[in-house]
């Protein structure tokens, strides 16, 4: 298998919500980036309003 | 008689190879799975990092292409080792999806998508670079049009047109005929 090949293998499992919990046992702590943090993100970053032009100050 | 073994490494050759001169032959600096997450998240704040990446969505380079790159790169620097940069490719591919939607930009996903061959002629369409080529010579279509529109082919029966066609009387003038009917004696 290539390293591309393997890259995507990987992208379609964490999209299907896989995590890696054979590396979560070994560092002891839960990971961060998980599928749903990054679905929160995604929201947050779009309920985000966007600045006016105005408020933006000059430094 | 060529001998491959000439130009391949002389056995025992690593065991005197100095290990440390490529970043990955050390051990990485990054060993988490978080860390290395991080690593590449903030490697898309820098300015130059952005450009290039949100252009190669623009320019319809798959994002799977784009994420194995950026962790080749990382591998590369010797931040995070091969194995992390697998594990991490996932939500770094999330990321860049948030990202590219963020700032609208159109991106083929590349999952499922059947691999498309780097071939010069789309590589000059990546770039915009066009020959110098007339383009009746490609399209086949304005070829068939100008062939119709003239005389036809070689072998093509002859058109009938009013131009060849001759009066009564220049086809009584060809045929020995005379346009005054002669006297009879």
């Amino acid at each position: 298998m290539k390293f591309e090949d393997a890259i995507e293998k990987s992208i379609k499992s964490f999209l299907k919500g896989s995590m890696p919990e054979e590396l979560m046992k070994v560092q002891g702590n839960p990971v961060i980036y998980t599928p749903d943090y990054m679905d929160e993100l995604e929201t947050d970053l779009a309920d985000m309003e966007p600045e006016a032009e105005d408020e933006v100050e000059d430094v | 008689m060529f001998d491959p073994r000439t130009i391949g490494p002389i056995p025992g050759e690593n065991y005197t190879a100095d290990t440390r001169n490529y970043p990955w032959h050390r051990p990485p600096e990054i060993e988490t799975y978080d860390g290395t997450v991080e690593y590449v998240m903030k490697r898309m704040n820098d300015e130059t990092t952005a450009e290039i990446v949100y252009s190669l969505m623009e320019l319809g380079r798959p994002l799977t292409n784009i994420v194995a790159g950026l962790m080749m790169q990382g591998i590369g620097r010797g931040k995070f080792q091969i194995d992390m940069a697998i594990l991490a490719a996932g939500p770094v591919y999330r990321y860049l999806q948030i990202l590219a939607d963020s700032e609208n930009i159109k991106y083929e996903d590349g999952l499922n998508a059947k691999r498309t061959p780097i071939t010069s002629t789309t590589l000059k369409m990546m770039m915009g670079v066009v020959d110098d080529v007339d383009p009746e010579e490609t399209d086949p279509e304005s070829a068939v049009e100008a062939v119709s529109e003239g005389e036809g082919g070689l072998m093509a029966p002859a058109q009938p047109t009013e131009e060849m066609t001759a009066t009564a009387e220049e086809q009584a003038l060809m045929l020995g005929g005379s346009d005054t009917e002669e006297e009879v004696v």
